[in-house]
């Protein structure tokens, strides 16, 4: 199979064009129109007013991450160790304990993800065999001027609520 | 050489060893019979049934193989339709009540029964009525915790206490739904052998207290090792592993099976004696106060020696051969008195007729290989003579309690060369910091007089120095391995046909 040949023409080798001073106007014209259409009416800009305005994200966004917990505020996670053993980027860090509420035999009682070092991959959410840990808060701009607030504690992952209803959530695909 | 016979395994002819039965004789070749209740320290019980195969020609076509000996020209079938069909339906009985909790079990990843799941099964349960609950997180005492759901009643635990320990804590009571692995009331597991339960069984229904949710299994990284709790000198598995932005700790010891020596189990003391191996180490060089670096502190080191009128080397009975003879050379260079003295390592009336032996220290043999004296009217004559006792991580305070040590320590310089930021070097003018067993690679020879060697199992973030390194520091004249084990030759006549890298890997029965 041959690949179809498009030979494109090649603008700018005209007299007029080559002087430049003609064309320098034809643009100007082009800035001026957008100018004065930007000054006089600018509902329908084409660029976005981040982050005045910020962006819609769609529910199967992988955005910064939550530990989701039971109706009763308890978490859910039972530190079975599955994102941190398919982390890519090893950026959980989890320490186990016992549990005495009955809900499992195992809690986790240090839950850290290194922001910095994660790839926001979602392999924690599918490795996830409870729906423990989910990508749907809806946060896409982590920022601050020190690595330490970088890591997340088992308390920041737990308080930050989900940006969807359930039923969104479970349409998106999750 | 056992007697070789031959036999088929699905048409395929294989070489064996004779006296063996199916499950041993075959997993020698590499073929794999699954198994639940059969453990080859503990014989055939053949109450699983997961390890029925078929025969062609003579005798029944369905045997256990745990219980059939390996005969010569024997037709075994193990991946006939039929045979699948009897290992896919055992699983799925076992599973009926089998919480599936692999999650949060730490067997997870070592699990027999999570291999075989997959490589038998791999099914969704058909049950639809609701599984029997049974008892979770029993305390069966010794660091044992019982999960009567997950057990598999293969009944291994309860043989280990009736045949091995001979103290039989363990039974199963009642029948079908109603059977539980259980112990007597108010009387819990009581041996020093226990723990070896949580190894033997092929499920996760007995779990270690000590380990319970610290790592999963399948993060650590296993060498071998040899135990220096005691003279035994048991072979050990040690996991350890390097967490993120931390050191490289070791996890839990699990006995490793040498035929020579431990078999397939170690005792619960050993077994713990991982701890030791992290905690309250010495980390870093320090003259009286002042902490130094290794360099700074061997120049100290060197100039007490020089002031020094007469010295005192004594030497820790745990230290390998290696250590043993670069301190002895150095001990000759410098025309100092060396010594074995550690009578405080000997419990009496500790030891057991099995594995634990009253003699604490790991390589006495060692010492006495070597004609190191050991008296203690030797070490005590000798320091009272001295001014300066150089302490290779002989640890004395075992046998001297505190004020007796002031009084033997009184108008002297002491230089420690620990592993172990104890009382004891506290005590001394100067301590450096050396390696524990986990972290250089040597040889012992245990209180069977079988020599085995080890290699460095763990890297510390920190790595600290050899024994063998600082006795050449202090101008001993082994300076490399090799040198060492030229000079080990000369003592050890058995040595003489090895390298070491020939040293069988079980030990060397020394004569």
């Amino acid at each position: 199979m041959s690949a179809e040949v498009k030979t494109l023409k090649r603008e700018g080798s005209t007299l007029a064009e080559k002087i430049y001073f003609v064309e320098i106007f034809k643009g100007m014209a082009t800035t001026f129109g957008h100018f004065w259409r930007n000054l006089l009416d600018n509902s329908n800009l084409y660029v976005r007013h981040y982050p005045e305005v910020e962006p819609e994200i769609p529910v199967r966004w992988r955005g910064r991450h939550r530990l989701t917990s039971h109706d009763d505020g308890t978490v859910k996670c039972v530190a079975c160790f599955m994102c941190q053993t398919n982390c890519p980027a090893e950026c959980i860090s989890i320490e186990a304990g016992e549990r005495l509420d009955d809900k499992a035999e195992k809690m986790p009682v240090k839950f850290n993800i290194d922001l910095l070092e994660c790839i926001y991959c979602g392999y924690c959410v599918e490795a996830c065999p409870l729906d423990a840990i989910r990508m749907d808060t809806g946060i896409y701009s982590v920022t601050d001027n020190n690595r330490e607030s970088f890591v997340l504690g088992l308390e920041d992952l737990l308080k930050t609520p989900g940006a969807f209803s359930e039923e969104e959530y479970k349409k998106g695909g999750a | 050489m056992a007697e070789m016979i031959k036999l088929f395994v699905n048409g395929n002819e294989v070489e064996v060893e004779a006296g063996k039965n199916l499950i041993d004789a075959i997993g020698a070749v590499g073929i794999e019979i699954p198994h639940l209740c059969y453990h080859p320290a503990l014989g055939a019980d053949g109450n699983c049934r997961m390890c029925l195969v078929g025969l062609e020609e003579g005798g029944p076509p369905l045997v256990a193989a745990c219980k059939t000996p390996a005969a010569e020209g024997m037709k075994v079938l193990l991946d006939a339709d039929h045979i699948k069909k009897i290992q896919h339906d055992v699983l799925e009985f076992q599973l009926i009540n089998h919480p599936v909790d692999c999650p949060v079990c730490d067997q997870a990843g070592e699990c027999s029964l999570q291999d075989y799941y997959m490589t038998y099964d791999g099914q969704k349960s058909r049950m639809t009525v609701p599984q029997v609950t049974k008892s979770k997180k029993m305390d069966f005492g010794c660091g044992v915790i019982h999960d009567q759901e997950r057990c598999v009643l293969c009944g291994r635990c309860v043989r280990f206490c009736r045949q091995i320990t001979k103290t039989g804590e363990l039974g199963i009571v009642n029948r079908t739904d109603t059977a539980r692995v259980a112990i007597f009331p108010g009387r819990p597991l009581d041996n020093r052998y226990a723990v070896n339960v949580v190894d033997l069984c092929p499920v996760g229904a007995m779990t270690s207290a000590d380990f319970r949710f610290k790592q999963r299994v399948w993060f650590m990284k296993k060498e071998r090792g040899v135990c220096h709790g005691c003279s035994k000198g048991c072979n050990i598995t040690i996991d350890h592993n390097r967490e993120k932005d931390q050191d490289d700790l070791i996890y839990r010891f699990r006995p490793l099976f040498n035929e020579q020596i431990n078999g397939y189990f170690i005792c619960d003391e050993g077994r713990l004696s991982y701890r030791d191996e992290n905690e309250n180490r010495l980390t870093e060089a320090r003259l009286s106060k002042t902490t130094m670096s290794l360099d700074k502190a061997v120049t100290a080191g060197l100039k007490e020696i020089k002031r020094a009128e007469g010295i005192v080397i004594l030497i820790s009975p745990d230290c390998s051969l290696e250590q043993m003879v670069s301190v002895k050379s150095l001990a000759e260079e410098l025309g100092a008195t060396l010594s074995g003295f550690s009578d405080g390592y000997i419990k009496k009336g500790d030891g057991d007729d099995y594995l634990i032996q009253d003699d604490k220290a790991a390589n006495r043999a060692g010492l006495a290989a070597l004609n190191i004296d050991s008296s203690q009217t030797g070490f005590e004559e000798a320091l009272a003579k001295a001014g300066l006792l150089i302490n290779f991580n002989n640890d004395l305070s075992l046998f001297y309690d505190e004020s007796s040590l002031k009084k033997l320590f009184k108008e002297k310089r002491v230089i420690g060369v620990t592993s172990r930021n104890t009382k004891l070097f506290q005590m001394a003018n100067l301590v450096i910091p050396v390696a524990s067993f986990t972290e250089y690679s040597g040889s012992i020879i245990s209180c069977d007089n079988i020599l085995q060697t080890f290699n460095r199992a763990i890297t510390k973030n920190d790595t600290l120095v050899d024994i063998c390194e600082v006795a050449s520091l202090f101008g001993g004249p082994l300076k490399t391995d090799r040198d060492r084990y030229d000079e080990l030759k000369k003592i050890v006549v058995s040595l003489n046909d090895f390298d070491p890298d020939t040293i069988p890997a079980t030990g060397l029965k020394l004569t």
